[in-house]
């Protein structure tokens, strides 16, 4: 009988948080960079292929959507590494007050976007 | 298994109606969750215009209030109404916590109150809870001693009764352990944070004998390690325990011992 019961709505109304949303964050970007990673691979071993296929790359990397690909991957491996700094944290069980844990979400958020510009500055070199 | 959308029977329709009958001036609208098992309907969200002129300042006055003047087949489990007995956890906002201290002015617009989140539900408000309830008792929620006499005391030091604190208030309301996704994913195997910080209470306490078993018992990749400090756990506590340090402290314990 209780099986044909209805579940109670979760996700769909709960709402989310700092920690939270850093939490999926985290698995999403996770996700998007096993996928880089092994993009890139593949890119370097196209290299050996000779001059074509690099010019081929180069065109791509310039483009608009490839500066798009390059920026976004950027901030989805900062931010990934800014919030396993937090989880490594967490596993020496410190941080889990609930104003620290938004503290220090808030931190893995926006310093994802200041390490993104910092790095893009840093391949510009123009600090 | 992650299920993001619910199931067919579960997806909420729009309800029924209720407008004010007293010709108030200071009206707020509560939707609430409805689902009665004698129909054969999907759960619905009924809307009351509630008259807040003369209603108490908590969310569970709220209910009162429809249940007794504007209807009364509204199902929901409540009991001390002072934070104590943990009956009336329920989603109020988007967030787990205990209706009888949570009070209504905090929330901005329309107040909207379903059952505790990802529980099959018996009646409205009302979720089941014996899943939860046999996880509690697989760890054991009891004193062991193999040792000892029974019939003398125990004697603990205060350093040692000091470990218990933030774990012994715990009123197993069940808000932390329904408010989080690892729980929703895995219940069936993830023993959620409420029973998680029980198993923490007992492995801490000086008095103790099968500290080394109940961590073995608990040392498992789904029941204890599917715990990603998501932090809605803690988030959710209406008794401001910390459940999340709890389980972080286990895994502490596992990864040193």
């Amino acid at each position: 009988m209780d099986n044909n019961n209805p579940l109670s709505p979760h996700i769909q109304i709960y709402r989310w948080h700092i920690s939270s949303l850093v939490s999926i964050s985290h698995r999403i970007t996770g996700i998007i960079n096993i996928a880089a990673i092994t993009v890139i691979c593949f890119w370097i071993a196209s290299l050996l292929l000779g001059e074509t296929s690099y010019e081929f790359t180069k065109i791509f990397l310039n483009s608009i959507f490839g500066k798009f690909v390059i920026l976004g991957l950027t901030w989805s491996f900062s931010f990934q590494i800014l919030s396993e700094i937090r989880h490594l944290i967490m596993d020496l069980g410190y941080g889990f007050e609930l104003k620290i844990t938004k503290i220090t979400g808030l931190i893995v958020i926006i310093g994802s976007f200041v390490l993104t510009v910092l790095i893009y500055l840093l391949g510009k070199q123009i600090i | 298994m992650v299920q993001i959308n619910l199931p067919e029977n579960s997806k909420v329709q729009k309800g029924n109606y209720y407008e004010d009958k007293t010709g108030s001036k200071n009206i707020r609208k509560v939707n609430i969750y409805r689902w009665d098992p004698s129909t054969e309907e999907k759960p619905r969200l009924d809307t009351y215009e509630v008259d807040m002129d003369n209603c108490p300042s908590k969310v569970l006055d709220i209910l009162n209030k429809i249940k007794n003047e504007i209807d009364s087949s509204l199902t929901y489990r409540r009991s001390c109404s002072h934070g104590v007995c943990g009956s009336c956890a329920m989603n109020m906002d988007g967030k787990n916590g205990l209706a009888c201290t949570t009070p209504h002015a905090e929330i901005d617009g329309d107040i909207n109150i379903y059952p505790l989140p990802h529980l099959k539900v018996k009646k409205d408000l009302i979720g089941d809870l014996s899943g939860l309830y046999k996880q509690y008792e697989s760890i054991e929620p009891w004193l062991k001693t193999n040792t000892k006499v029974e019939t003398t005391e125990i004697i603990q030091s205060k350093k040692d009764r000091a470990k218990l604190d933030g774990a012994y208030e715990c009123i197993m309301c069940a808000c932390c352990s329904t408010s989080c996704p690892s729980y929703w994913w895995n219940g069936d195997k993830f023993l959620g944070p409420a029973v998680l910080l029980q198993a923490y209470r007992w492995i801490v306490d000086s008095r103790d004998d099968e500290r080394k078993e109940r961590l073995k018992k608990v040392a498992d990749e789904l029941k204890l390690y599917r715990c990603h400090t998501i932090m809605n756990c803690t988030n959710a506590c209406p008794k401001g325990l910390n459940p999340a340090k709890a389980i972080a402290e286990l895994k502490k314990m596992l990864a040193t011992s």
